[in-house]
C-alpha cells in the first residue's frame, strides 16, 4: 500500500470516532511535533504536539493545564499511558507550548445555558438545536484555543483528543517497528512500552521513536473498554512525592539569581486609590529598596509595592508607608446595601427567563396550596493558602513571569500589555499552584508583578500579597438573592416552581478584565450566577426560572462550582420545604419528581442507601439529603447532623456520584472529601461583609475555615456509567449546604435561609 | 548569630526580629516552609523547635538562636523518607499540596511525644488549616505512621 493511502485510511478509522461535537475537534487537535518548544538539547522525538517519546523509551506528555490540587496531571497521564500501554511512572510532563490544540473545548461548551430534559431523548427538535449549538460553540473554541483550566472541565476536554494522540502515536510506533522487523503490524504486541514478536524481536519504543516520526499511523482505534488497564484504577498521584517532602515548586518557590521581593498595598476601600504618599521613613528602613505605584490593573483596586531585599523587609516598609487613601469617585461599597438592592431587583425587575414551560402563573391561581419563600448567600473568598503571587523579570524587551496561574495565555496577554512588547515575548512557566477554585483565573497579580519589575532594572522580582491583602482584595463569589414558589394541587401534586434570582454578573466582568479579546461579544445573560436554578431536574409540570444580572462594582469572580454553590442551596432547601409541606418524606418526594430522570434517581438512591435514609440515629442526630447536577456529573449528599450547644456539626456525610466514565476512583474520592470540607467551612463560616468600601474579614481567624477536629466523616460511593467523563473538581461543593441546611431543620424546626448557617 | 537547622551550624547577619519563616525562605532559599497567613493561625509555616512544633511565621529568629530547628527539608531523605512521608504517600494525603510541609511537621511533634496518638490527641495536636480539606486522610496516615489500628469504613 503507499504510503499516502495508508495515511487515508488511518484518518478513514479515526473519522470513524467521531461522534458529536467532541470528535470533530479531536482529530484536529492532534498537532504536529513541531509545536513542542525548541529545546536543542533535548534527545527526546516528538510523534505529534502531545507525545514525545524519549531515547530510553520514556514518554513525555505535553501538559497544558494546571495542578493545583484537582489531580489532573496524573488523570491525564493516565489517559496516554493507557493508549501507550506503558506504566503510568514512565510518563513525565512538559508544560505545553501556546498553540490552540492545547485550549479547552469542553469548557466553553459545557457553558451553554440548556436544561437537562432537553438533552434526553424525548424532544428530538430541542437535542438536534443543542448538539448543534454545541458543535458551533465547540469548533469557535476550537479556534480560539483558550488554556485554561478550570470548570471541572479537563478530563472531559481531554478525553477524546489525548487518547487519540496517544493511540497515534503507538500505531507509528508498531508501523516503524513493523518495517524494520518486516513482520505484519497485526502480530506485534506492546507490554510495557516494549514492542514484541512472538518469533523473537522485542525492544522499547526509544528504538523506533525516529522512524515512527516519519511512519503514518495506519489504522488508528482507541483500546476498548474491556481492555483498559490503568483507566478506572486508584493509580497513585504523581505530584504526591515531592509534596511531602518540601521539594514541591509552587509559585512562591521561585528562587532565581539576584531575585528581590516585592510586597504590595492596595487602597484598603474596594475601587478606591491612594493619594497623597510619603514614603521617606519607610525607604529607610533596612532592605526597603523602592516603592512603585500601581494602577487598577486587570480588575485590581490601585496602591503600590514596595521591593525590598526580603519579603518580610518589603512587607515591614511597606506596611510603613503613609498614604491618604481615597475611596473611589462613585461612592462607598456596602455589602448591606448591596443586598437590599438585591431584593429590589428581585420584586421589580423581570429578569432573563432562562427556562420556561406550562403556565405558572394558572397554576398557582388554581392551586391548593402556595409556598415562597426567599433565600440568600453572601460574598465568599477563594481564601488559596498560597496567596497571591508572581514572579516577573523585564530585561532587554523580553518578559519572563513564573507563576501559579489557571490561565497562561491570559497572564503573557497582560505582561505583554504592561511591559509594551509582544505576546510573543513574554514566557510564562506555570508553576504548582497552592489552590485555585476560580482565583487564579485572574492575572490581576501577574500585571502588578511585571510592572514592579519594570522598575527593578532588570532584576527579578518575587511579589506576593500579604493574607491580609488577599482576603480583602479577592475576586468575590458574588452575594446572591433567590425568591422560591411553588404551588400544589387540588390533589395535593406540587406542580410549579418559580424562581427569580438576582446576583452580580460573573462572566461579563470576567471577559472585561482578564480574557479583553472577548468583551463585548460576550455580554450576554449571566448563565453563571443562574446555572443551577434554571436546569433542575425535577418534574414540576409549570416552571419558569428567571435571572436579574446586576453590577455593583463589587470586584466578583469565579468560586468553586461558581453560581451552583449558592443556587443549590436555594433550589434543595427549597425542594425539602416544599416536601414537609406537603407531608412528605424529602427522599419520596423528590423521587416522584424524578420519574423523567433517571440517573439522578439512581444517585439519589444510591446516597440514601449507604446513609441508611429512614433508619434510626442516635438521639440529637439528625439527616438531610441533597441532589445537585453541575460541570456534567450529578452528585447526592446525606449529612449527619447535630447541635453542640447552638453550633451545627456535621458527623458523616455520604456522598454518591455519577461523573460518567471514572479515570481514577481515588482522585474522585479526593475530590469529594475536599469539596465537602471546603463547602462546609462557607456553609457554617463563610461570610465577606463590606463596609464603608472595605472588606471587614481580614485574615483566617475572621474568615473561618473548618479545621481537622471538626471536619467529617466522608464516604464516597459511584455509579457505574459507561458515559464520557464528567468534572469532579466542584460537583461535590453544591450538595453540601442544602443537605447540612435540611437536617438542621430536622434538628431545630427552624429554616435557615440564609447563609452562613452558624451565622 | 548562629543558628542549629536541620543538625548543621549556621552564621546568619539577619534582622533579630525578622521571624524564622522569613530568615528560611528568603535568606537561606529553603522554600518547603510556607507562608499561608503570618499570624500563628493557619500553620503552614509550622517547624520543630527543641522538638516542638511552632509558628515560624511569630518566631523571631533571636528567640531561636542556641536551639534545635528542623524544618521538611530534613524531616526524611530520599533514601531514607519518614514514616509519616511515607504514611502520607500510601494514604494519598495531599491535594494541592501547599500545607502539607507544616503538616507534616506538627504531626512528626505529636509522634514525637505522643507515639501512639488517640483521635482526641490528633484533633488537639493537628490545629494547621488545609484548604483543600484533606484532613480525613491525614488522620487515618498518621495512625498508619504510629502503627494505630483504623475502623474501616467501606468505601
Amino acid at each position: 500500500m503507499k504510503r499516502r493511502t495508508l495515511l487515508l485510511s488511518g484518518l478513514g478509522a479515526v473519522g470513524a470516532l467521531v461522534v458529536g461535537w467532541g470528535a470533530l475537534p479531536a482529530r484536529s487537535r492532534l498537532g504536529s511535533g513541531k509545536l513542542w518548544p525548541l529545546d536543542k538539547t533535548d534527545t527526546s522525538i516528538a510523534l505529534n504536539g502531545w507525545i514525545k517519546i524519549t531515547p530510553d523509551g520514556g514518554v513525555v506528555l505535553a501538559m497544558a493545564r494546571s495542578e493545583m490540587g484537582q489531580g489532573v496531571h496524573t488523570a491525564l497521564a493516565m489517559l496516554v499511558a493507557e493508549e501507550l500501554d506503558v506504566p503510568l511512572s514512565r510518563v513525565s510532563l512538559v508544560q505545553a507550548g501556546s498553540d490552540a490544540i492545547y485550549g479547552n473545548v469542553a469548557m466553553l461548551v459545557f457553558s451553554l445555558p440548556f436544561h437537562p430534559t432537553e438533552m434526553g431523548e424525548g424532544d428530538k427538535q430541542a437535542a438536534t438545536r443543542i448538539r448543534l449549538s454545541q458543535w458551533m460553540v465547540g469548533k469557535v473554541a476550537r479556534e480560539l484555543g483558550i488554556h485554561v483550566t478550570g470548570g471541572s472541565s479537563s478530563v472531559a476536554d481531554a478525553w477524546e483528543p489525548l487518547r487519540l494522540a496517544a493511540a497515534t502515536a503507538r500505531a507509528s510506533l508498531l508501523g516503524a517497528a513493523s518495517l524494520e522487523w518486516k513482520l505484519p503490524v497485526a502480530e506485534l504486541t506492546v507490554k510495557n512500552g516494549v514492542i514484541s514478536h512472538t518469533s523473537g524481536p522485542s525492544a522499547h519504543y526509544g528504538q523506533f521513536a525516529k522512524y515512527a516520526a516519519a511512519t503514518p499511523p495506519g489504522n488508528v482505534s482507541l483500546k476498548a473498554r474491556k481492555d483498559w488497564m490503568l483507566i478506572g484504577q486508584s493509580a497513585p498521584r504523581k505530584d504526591v512525592p515531592a509534596k511531602v517532602n518540601g521539594t514541591g515548586m509552587f509559585g512562591m518557590d521561585v528562587r532565581l539569581p539576584g531575585m528581590l521581593y516585592a510586597a504590595v498595598r492596595l487602597c484598603p476601600m474596594l475601587g478606591g486609590s491612594p493619594g497623597a504618599i510619603n514614603a521617606n521613613a519607610a525607604l529607610a528602613m533596612p532592605g526597603a529598596l523602592r516603592l512603585v505605584p500601581l494602577q487598577a490593573w486587570a480588575g485590581s483596586t490601585a496602591g503600590f509595592a514596595l521591593i525590598g531585599k526580603t519579603w518580610w523587609q518589603a512587607q515591614q516598609a511597606a506596611q510603613a508607608v503613609q498614604v491618604e487613601w481615597q475611596q473611589r469617585p462613585a461612592g462607598a461599597l456596602d455589602s448591606r446595601v448591596i443586598e437590599k438592592e438585591l431584593r429590589v431587583s428581585l420584586a421589580q425587575e423581570p429578569g432573563h427567563v432562562f427556562y420556561e414551560q406550562g403556565d405558572v402563573t394558572a397554576a398557582e391561581s388554581a392551586a391548593a396550596r402556595t409556598l415562597e419563600a426567599t433565600y440568600s448567600a453572601p460574598y465568599l473568598a477563594h481564601a488559596t493558602l498560597e496567596p497571591m503571587n508572581c514572579t516577573a523579570q523585564v530585561s532587554g524587551g523580553k518578559v519572563s513571569i513564573w507563576v501559579p496561574t489557571q490561565v497562561p495565555q491570559m497572564a503573557a496577554a497582560v505582561a505583554a500589555r504592561v511591559a509594551g512588547v509582544a505576546i510573543e515575548d513574554v514566557k510564562v512557566t506555570v508553576t504548582l499552584l497552592g489552590g485555585g477554585f476560580g482565583r487564579r483565573l485572574e492575572v490581576d497579580f501577574v500585571a502588578q508583578a511585571v510592572r514592579v519589575a519594570m522598575d527593578s532594572g532588570g532584576q527579578p522580582v518575587q511579589l506576593v500579597w500579604s493574607r491580609e491583602e488577599d482576603m480583602t482584595h479577592d475576586f468575590y463569589r458574588p452575594m446572591a438573592v433567590a425568591t422560591m414558589r411553588a404551588s400544589i394541587d387540588k390533589q395535593g401534586v406540587a406542580n410549579s416552581l418559580t424562581i427569580q434570582s438576582a446576583g452580580e454578573a460573573i462572566s461579563p466582568r470576567w471577559f472585561e478584565r482578564a480574557a479583553t479579546a472577548l468583551r463585548g461579544p460576550l455580554e450576554m445573560s449571566d448563565k453563571t450566577t443562574a446555572e443551577g436554578l434554571f436546569d433542575l431536574p425535577y418534574a414540576f409540570a409549570h416552571q419558569k426560572m428567571s435571572h436579574v444580572a446586576t453590577r455593583k462594582f463589587v470586584p466578583v469572580g469565579y468560586w468553586r462550582s461558581v453560581g451552583h454553590s449558592q443556587n443549590a442551596f436555594f433550589s434543595e432547601c427549597f425542594v425539602d420545604e416544599l416536601a414537609l409541606t406537603a407531608g412528605k418524606d424529602p427522599l419520596a418526594f423528590r423521587r416522584a419528581l424524578l420519574r423523567d430522570a433517571p440517573r439522578y434517581m439512581a444517585v439519589l438512591d444510591l446516597a440514601a442507601a449507604k446513609a441508611g435514609w429512614g433508619a434510626a440515629l442516635p438521639p440529637g442526630q439528625a439527616r438531610g439529603m441533597a441532589l445537585h447536577e453541575s460541570f456534567g456529573s450529578i452528585v447526592a449528599q446525606v449529612a449527619v447532623v447535630s447541635l453542640e450547644g447552638n453550633l451545627p456539626r456535621v458527623h458523616r456525610v455520604v456522598c454518591a456520584i455519577d461523573c460518567g466514565t471514572i479515570v481514577n476512583p481515588g482522585i474522585v474520592a479526593q475530590q469529594m472529601e475536599g469539596a465537602v470540607v471546603f463547602a462546609l467551612s462557607a456553609a457554617l463560616y463563610g461570610r465577606i461583609d463590606i463596609e464603608d468600601g472595605v472588606v471587614q474579614q481580614k485574615n483566617f481567624p475572621q474568615y473561618g475555615l473548618l479545621k481537622l477536629a471538626q471536619s467529617p466523616q466522608v464516604e464516597t460511593y459511584f455509579v457505574s456509567s459507561q458515559a464520557a467523563p464528567g468534572g469532579v473538581g466542584e460537583p461535590g461543593v453544591p450538595p453540601l449546604a442544602p443537605a447540612v441546611a435540611n437536617a438542621l431543620y430536622v434538628l431545630t424546626g427552624k429554616r435557615q435561609r440564609a447563609l452562613p448557617l452558624a451565622g | 548569630m548562629s543558628l542549629n537547622i536541620n543538625g548543621k551550624e549556621l552564621q546568619t547577619v539577619a534582622d533579630p526580629a525578622m521571624p524564622l519563616l522569613w530568615l528560611l525562605r528568603d535568606v537561606l532559599n529553603m522554600t518547603g516552609t510556607k507562608y499561608g497567613c503570618g499570624v500563628a493561625v493557619c500553620g503552614a509555616c509550622t517547624v520543630k523547635v527543641d522538638g516542638l512544633a511552632v509558628r515560624s511565621c511569630v518566631m523571631p529568629v533571636s528567640t531561636v538562636v542556641g536551639k534545635r530547628i528542623q524544618t521538611i527539608e530534613a524531616l526524611g531523605t530520599p533514601a531514607k523518607p519518614h514514616a509519616l512521608q511515607l504514611a502520607w504517600i500510601a494514604e494519598q494525603v495531599p491535594q494541592c499540596g501547599y500545607c502539607q510541609s507544616g503538616m507534616l511537621m506538627a504531626a512528626s511533634a505529636l509522634l514525637d511525644k505522643t507515639p501512639k496518638p488517640t483521635d482526641a490527641d490528633i484533633d488537639a495536636a493537628m490545629t494547621n488549616i488545609c484548604r483543600c480539606g484533606t484532613y480525613q486522610r491525614i488522620r487515618l496516615a498518621i495512625k498508619r505512621a504510629a502503627g494505630v489500628p483504623v475502623k474501616q469504613v467501606k468505601s
